[in-house]
């Protein structure tokens, strides 16, 4: 009884360690994939004129991943005709701050809206508050996501040793 | 194509009781009633179809407006900001979008249109055979006589010339043919209803299509919409001049208020152009007026619809 115990509490520890790790972890990606989004969109706008869904639909799978099904809900949302929804594209993305997510939708509304010279700039505007965005994401993945997960590891030690 | 424009709220209107055949242009204002042409008839949508009662019509809004530019321009409006700027835009399916709105304008050129008020949404037929009853007059001794498609907007010129290309086509004659779609509208975005033997340069000025299609393409033919401008003209010439037959239209209500443009002195007075082709809306779209030689006398005059 006393083992499984054990092995219990210290399951919980590592669990939560790693969840609050993979969050940071999640948020630095997500932002990073985020700035690449927009450095893509400048590009690919600036010389080829490239079709939103088009520069969407060939991104790396990489990127893709990282972004946590942002392009997919982004694209769906195009396809059915209505308008910009904010809860569809931020649909199973928890992770964001309000703030965040208000800056996101902006930006994704804004998409194709505008001729080339107004939208490069927008997207320079974006790029720049999502580089920002990225720079805290980094800042809290050093702070607390590798804390929490060496924490998570103490906790576990701790736990054993007063079982034990 | 259309439903990928319209909203869904008016495509299903249109869906189920207007027969999207019949339709040439619906125009759209924004807060003023949807106004859509069947034949030379016009009629105001309402939510069971189309109506001349005003109570009834559908007013559409900006944000609708701006949606349909929206989807028109496939989500990305900045790539067809070539298009806007000179006020229509083209979708796939040569659907055109004539554009009304705010033009801004930097150091004496146009940026861009923008706070769009009001869309003419123009939708082509492949009217078949429609050129058949000219199509005689218009060959000679195995070559195409340079003609000119004389007729008001939206009498059939565009779909006269679609129909002139496809038939040399069917009837094998392997006449190399450029067909300049300065607004995509000719070959119905890419639709292969311009036969076997055209080659296309879409979305160029006549003088950048001209030169370089000729150059390019060799064609012994070349078909292009709506002459307006004077190196529209100039461009003719310099392809006549290069051994090209040329065929093309231009917006007039007739012959004689044609014979009174200045633009064209100069092609006629030289007699550039052997065949007039003139079509009007009298009895619908398409109605051949008559066809006319270099020197303005009527050849011949049947009703083609």
């Amino acid at each position: 009884m006393k083992i499984l115990l054990l092995i219990v509490l210290a399951s919980l520890c590592l669990f939560f360690g790693y969840k609050f790790y993979h969050k940071y972890k999640k948020r630095k990606c997500f932002f990073e994939a985020l700035v690449f989004l927009c450095q893509k969109f400048d590009v690919e706008i600036n010389f080829s004129r490239e079709r939103v869904q088009n520069i969407l639909l060939n991104l790396d799978e990489k990127t893709k991943q990282s972004l946590c099904g942002l392009v997919e809900n982004f694209l769906c949302c195009l396809e059915s005709q209505e308008s910009l929804d904010k809860q569809k594209l931020l649909k199973n993305i928890s992770f964001l701050s309000e703030d965040e997510s208000n800056r996101l939708f902006l930006f994704f509304k804004s998409l194709g809206r505008s001729d080339v010279e107004n939208q490069l700039k927008e997207i320079k505007n974006y790029e720049a508050k999502f580089n920002d965005f990225f720079a805290q994401a980094s800042n809290e993945y050093k702070k607390y996501g590798k804390l929490s997960l060496k924490l998570s590891f103490v906790a576990t030690l701790m736990v054993i040793v007063i079982f034990l | 194509m259309l439903e990928k424009i319209l909203p869904a709220n008016i495509f299903s209107i249109f869906d189920k009781y207007v027969n999207f055949k019949c339709v040439n242009e619906i125009r759209l204002r924004v807060d003023k009633p949807i106004v859509v042409s069947i034949g030379s008839q016009k009629f105001f949508l309402s939510s069971h179809g189309t109506t001349g009662n005003l109570k009834e019509a559908i007013l559409p809004t900006k944000t609708m407006l701006e949606d349909i530019i929206f989807r028109a321009s496939e989500c990305s409006i900045y790539s067809v900001n070539e298009q806007i700027k000179r006020g229509y835009l083209v979708t796939e399916g040569g659907i055109r979008l004539g554009l009304g709105g705010d033009l801004i304008e930097e150091k004496g050129q146009i940026k861009t249109l923008t706070n769009f008020n009001s869309i003419n949404i123009r939708i082509p037929h492949e009217i078949k055979n429609c050129s058949l009853s000219c199509f005689d007059y218009l060959l000679q001794d195995n070559q195409i006589l340079n003609t000119l498609v004389i007729s008001p907007p939206g009498a059939g010129k565009t779909t006269f010339l679609r129909d002139f290309i496809s038939q040399l086509s069917q009837r094998n004659y392997a006449f190399n043919v450029l067909v300049l779609d300065e607004r995509g509208e000719i070959d119905l975005g890419n639709k292969g209803c311009i036969g076997n033997f055209a080659d296309k340069i879409s979305f160029a000025s006549k003088k950048t299509g001209f030169e370089n299609g000729i150059r390019s393409l060799s064609p012994n033919l070349i078909v292009t919409d709506e002459l307006g401008r004077e190196e529209d003209v100039e461009a003719v010439l310099t392809a006549c001049n290069a051994g090209v037959s040329i065929m093309a239209s231009v917006h007039s209500d007739s012959i004689e208020s044609f014979m009174k443009k200045v633009l064209f002195e100069k092609i006629i007075k030289e007699k550039v152009f052997k065949r007039f082709v003139v079509l009007s809306l009298r009895n619908g779209p398409g109605t051949l007026e008559g066809i006319y030689n270099e020197n303005l006398s009527r050849l011949g005059s049947k009703i083609m619809r």
